[in-house]
């Protein structure tokens, strides 16, 4: 039971890890940040996971992404002089694969279901669905940039003098 | 002589005022290009104010000692988002700060970083594929999934590509990518690819997302940016309505009984 939620951990971490590299290229980061960012988000994400897992914190998905991305921030902002880059560059990647698509997408879909469903149960249905998920995905979103950008501002010596 | 002083600190201040568009053009927060930029000014020996807007900058001299008030606004926006841009002209902003480089040098290498190259299409799109699978695999998708969405990611980022390129309007290229890469992962659906095709649909779209301007925006919001942050705000909605519809249309197109 404990090896298989250290290979769960351990997968997420590496996914994430891919995912940050990709996505950090589209935003034209420079090649010697691909590493640190892809070890950010897996210690971002591997947190998310560990605090929502049932068997150890059993977290809300919102809490545990803001306390996780909190975790990005901060490693971001000490990250950063390493590779003489600014803290975004290092964290802002890093917390793209945190980003809630599916709650969008349910958001999204529930929203199109609503207007074409004029029955009334239907509609309460879909009009829930809408809220439920547009509320969880609109929580995480602000958890997540909030708690990442807070180390930003809490630690401004180190994440404006990175670069220096 | 006062000629030449009141030259100077036109150069120093147009230096100034591009410098800011620059940064905020490549995506940097509200906070970064004042302080940067302060911290240049301070080392040039300038009393300015800048103020930063959603579509421009202004740079406004103080007149003292007989020298002129001036007011200097630069439009922004150049390169689209680079960390790389931001990471140099962050850097150049301490050189100077530390005396590293003098205001001739400065400018020449602000020139060169002008001229940076953007990450090259290929080593992007072949990071981005792997990178919107993993996502998928993130969100619980089973392997037929991540491979669906690997495909067309692989499809639906070259056609933005080429649009950015070709100076296609930004919105327009968000939902034709979307709608592409869409109507490709429907194929999961319709002939019954794995047991998560709806995880592949929803992914196949989210190499678009614009996760930047959204976190840049809430910087701007700590930093009282206010004006900035509804902007970038409201850019990120706009260019996310997009990619929902393209999404949309896709599904609609392909028939699929999924509302």
């Amino acid at each position: 039971m404990s090896s298989e939620i250290f290979v769960n951990i351990f997968e997420d971490g590496l996914f994430a890890a891919i995912a940050a590299i990709g996505f950090s290229s589209i935003s034209n980061t420079p090649r010697r940040a691909y590493a640190v960012c892809a070890v950010i988000a897996a210690v971002g994400h591997a947190v998310r996971y560990v605090l929502m897992a049932p068997d150890i914190a059993g977290m809300h998905i919102v809490m545990a992404s803001t306390a996780a991305a909190m975790a990005v921030g901060v490693l971001g902002v000490l990250l950063a002089p390493l590779i003489k880059c600014p803290a975004e560059v290092c964290l802002f990647p890093a917390l793209l694969p945190m980003i809630p698509g599916m709650y969008a997408y349910r958001t999204v879909q529930a929203l199109i279901s609503c207007m074409l469903h004029t029955g009334e149960a239907a509609f309460d249905r879909y009009l829930s669905l809408f809220a439920q998920n547009g509320l969880t995905c609109t929580f995480i979103m602000l958890g997540m940039v909030l708690g990442a950008n807070i180390p930003v501002f809490a630690l401004k010596k180190i994440s404006f003098q990175a670069t220096r | 002589m006062k000629m030449q002083n009141s030259s100077t600190i036109s150069e120093k201040c147009a230096f100034l005022a591009d410098y800011a568009s620059w940064l905020w053009g490549c995506g940097a927060t509200c906070a970064r290009i004042t302080k940067n930029t302060a911290r240049i000014a301070r080392a040039l020996g300038i009393d300015c104010e800048l103020t930063v807007m959603p579509s421009h900058v202004e740079l406004s001299l103080a007149g003292a000692d007989g020298a002129d008030a001036a007011v200097y606004t630069r439009r922004t926006g150049h390169s689209g988002i680079s960390f790389d841009i931001n990471a140099r002209l962050s850097r150049l902003s301490w050189e100077i700060a530390d005396g590293l480089v003098d205001f001739p040098e400065a400018v020449r290498r602000f020139d060169e970083i002008k001229r940076t190259r953007p990450t090259g299409q290929w080593e992007v799109l072949l990071l981005v594929g792997p990178a919107n699978a993993a996502f998928c695999r993130l969100f619980g998708g089973d392997w037929a999934a991540m491979l669906t969405v690997l495909v067309a990611t692989l499809a639906g980022y070259p056609l933005k590509q080429t649009m950015i390129a070709d100076g296609r309007d930004l919105r327009l290229t968000f939902l034709c990518a979307a709608f592409f890469s869409a109507a490709i992962s429907a194929g999961a659906w319709i002939f019954g690819w794995g047991d998560t095709p709806d995880i592949a649909l929803a992914t196949s779209v989210l190499y678009l997302i614009p996760g930047v301007p959204y976190i840049n925006a809430v910087s701007d919001l700590m930093a009282k940016h206010y004006l900035c942050a509804f902007s970038r705000f409201m850019d990120a909605c706009v260019l996310t309505a997009c990619l929902s519809a393209g999404l949309c249309a896709g599904m609609f197109i392909l028939g699929l009984e999924k509302f």
